[in-house]
């Protein structure tokens, strides 16, 4: 008889044991992918809302404007930064802005707010949260009119409606102070308070304008990628491309500094639980060989005194384990089937709990607790649990190998 | 019987400690097992056959004096050595039958062989012949709870003979069987000796069992008391 063979009719010894020892390396599974599938779906979200939300997954930035953003260092000339990005392959998509602080005024009040100068040619709702977001009137066409897109709250803060005027008053290229008048076209409601409350959407072509900046200037490109996952990889693929002494490529851990903070550490908690988890389901697995280990002390006697050699009988002990996590593995995958079509098409709704304008560093966090698991984080739990569960089996194994016959023939 | 040695024993000593005590399972045996014997180990419980059968098995090492196996001494061998020793040369009847509790008959006959390496074809066709020697035709797929107790052993023979190995070492190996199937068993183990030419140590304390052996080597309290060819 096969090793296997024998291994896999050695597990069914003790049906209950091994129904239980399976289910809980099961279970193992469906809590893993629960974890891993919501921060991969969370993560993901909000790392792309961060992206559509100005900076990109990718910024192109003039140096030093990350870390003192003002408007007197620029980009020059990005139309040719943008034709040789449509080159690269993984990017999605990619335009050039000017962000930058501004006082807001209308006929009876000021308020501080921040603004975002588009092509909205160039930008769509797919791309952009707060195009996306407008609840009222529209995006402003061309780039050098008057229009102006505002946040929900700034237009209540200003008094303020559709085909209303506002003042903005901010600085140029210069350093001088410089204000143009805008008419609302849109207001938009992303349900972020920071973003409603602060932020427009200007033509760009007119705040170039504006800034005295010249054609095809802007204060960043922002780059949107196929898959967030390979920000670091693109940026050096684009700094390869259009990289210069006076640009510096960026990620969005580095445009977004406070959030990639906070889903690390969010990260951190995650594995924490789940290596927790791991070695409780681990204690289980050791016990279960452990016990099917030691009741067979006899019969591992025997079959060293018929000429089975240690490693064999050790090989005999892991073959057990492997055939415990496969089992372990599929009933994983049967039990948490069900579970993650159900949280991957429906999700659980919190937003009674959290409300729906919940807000991480600025990025508002879906309320709809979803899963979706990456296909690399799909293998890697599979392969931890199975792994696992082989380890598990190693001090048995040796321990089986390791007790003389003659004493293994004395027991009962 | 030939007079190649099969085993040979030297002065072998085997002391246990329990305790703080030593207890002197064997102490000083010299004998040997020549080819085609059948021979009794006898004695009392307590009186060292079990050691002496695990000295030459293998499974036990002697605290003085030396075990030949072969002309090998098993002492100087390394474990992997001595467990191939054990699969290739020695077949091993125990007395509570120790069948492997998943396999079938079938499988537990085949089993030593699957350790040898040897292809399923040939394994096939030496159980079959080894089956039917020990007359287990049609129950070759029963599991060990499926069978009586002297069916149970003539798996187990069928196990030790199934290589062709130098010795078969058997535990009283009809201790736990009723009479009729001890008398079965021995005439099995016996018509293998005469036909085939197996060499049997079997140790017993049952004075039916000595009277079917040719050569009786007795042991009282680990020592050598008689050894008699009886025919």
């Amino acid at each position: 008889m096969k090793l296997y063979k024998m291994a896999w009719r050695n597990l069914w010894r003790r049906k209950r044991r091994t129904y239980i020892t399976a289910f809980s390396i099961g279970f193992g599974v469906l809590f893993s992918v629960t974890f891993c599938g919501t921060g991969d779906y969370g993560y993901t979200k909000m790392i792309n809302t961060s992206a559509e939300m100005g900076l990109g997954h990718v910024a192109i930035e003039p140096v030093g404007y990350n870390d003192t953003p003002s408007l007197d260092k620029r980009l020059l000339n990005t139309d040719d930064i943008l034709s040789r990005m449509k080159e690269i392959p993984g990017v999605r998509h990619c335009v050039a802005r000017i962000t930058g602080q501004a006082m807001l005024a209308s006929a009876n009040k000021s308020i501080g707010g921040a603004f975002i100068a588009i092509d909205p040619a160039m930008e769509s709702k797919e791309q952009n949260l707060f195009i996306r977001s407008i609840i009222e009137g529209s995006v402003f066409a061309g780039t050098d009119g008057l229009g102006a897109v505002v946040g929900s709250k700034v237009a209540d803060k200003l008094n303020i409606g559709i085909g209303k005027k506002l003042v903005y008053t901010t600085t140029d290229v210069n350093g001088e102070i410089v204000s143009e008048i805008a008419r609302v076209t849109g207001i938009f409601e992303t349900g972020v308070s920071e973003a409603d409350g602060s932020m427009l959407l200007l033509p760009i072509d007119r705040m170039r304008a504006v800034l005295s900046y010249g054609p095809g200037d802007a204060t960043l490109v922002a780059v949107v990628i196929e898959d967030q996952r390979h920000a670091e990889r693109m940026r050096e693929k684009i700094n390869n491309a259009v990289g210069s002494p006076s640009r510096e490529v960026l990620t969005w851990k580095q445009t977004q500094a406070e959030l990639a903070g906070i889903i690390t550490l969010d990260k951190s908690g995650n594995y924490i639980i789940q290596v927790l988890v791991g070695l409780l389901i681990a204690a289980g697995i050791l016990n279960t060989l452990l016990m099917s280990v030691m009741e067979r002390t006899r019969e591992f006697g025997v079959m060293m005194a018929v000429g089975m050699s240690p490693s064999t009988l050790f090989r005999l002990v892991i073959m057990e384990s492997i055939w415990l996590g496969i089992l372990g593995v599929l009933l994983g995958v049967i039990i948490t089937a069900p579970w993650y079509a159900y949280m991957y098409y429906r999700g659980i709704d919190f937003s009674a709990m959290i409300g729906t304008d919940y807000s991480a560093s600025g990025v508002l966090v879906d309320p709809l607790l979803k899963i979706s698991l990456f296909k690399e984080s799909a293998f890697a739990i599979l392969a931890g649990v199975f792994t696992l569960t082989i380890f598990s089996g190693i001090y048995p194994a040796w321990k089986a190998g390791r007790i003389p016959p003659v004493e293994s023939l004395k027991t009962l | 019987m030939s007079d190649q040695a099969i085993v040979r024993l030297e002065q072998a000593t085997k002391l246990y400690r329990q305790g703080k005590i030593d207890i002197r399972a064997v102490e000083g045996l010299s004998f040997n097992v020549y080819k085609g014997g059948f021979v009794a180990l006898c004695g009392p419980s307590g009186s060292g056959k079990t050691t002496v059968l695990n000295l030459i098995g293998g499974l036990d090492v002697p605290t003085k004096g030396k075990v030949f196996l072969e002309g090998e001494d098993i002492n100087l061998l390394s474990r992997s050595r001595v467990s191939a020793i054990r699969r290739d040369r020695i077949g091993f009847i125990f007395q509570a039958y120790n069948l492997i509790a998943v396999m079938t008959a079938y499988e537990n006959a085949e089993f030593v062989l699957r350790l040898q390496g040897v292809p399923e074809h040939e394994c096939r066709e030496r159980v079959t012949a080894v089956v039917a020697q020990v007359g287990l035709e049609g129950l070759e797929n029963r599991r060990p709870d499926e069978m009586s107790g002297g069916q149970q052993q003539r798996v187990a023979i069928a196990r030790a003979i199934v290589t062709q190995p130098a010795i078969i070492l058997a535990d009283e190996p009809t201790a736990n069987v009723d009479s009729v199937t001890a008398d079965s068993l021995l005439d099995l183990m016996e018509r293998l000796n005469r036909e085939s030419g197996m060499t049997f140590l079997f140790s017993t304390h049952d004075q039916r069992v000595m009277g079917r052996a040719h050569r009786v080597i007795g042991l009282r309290d680990g020592k050598l008391e008689r050894d008699e060819v009886l025919s």
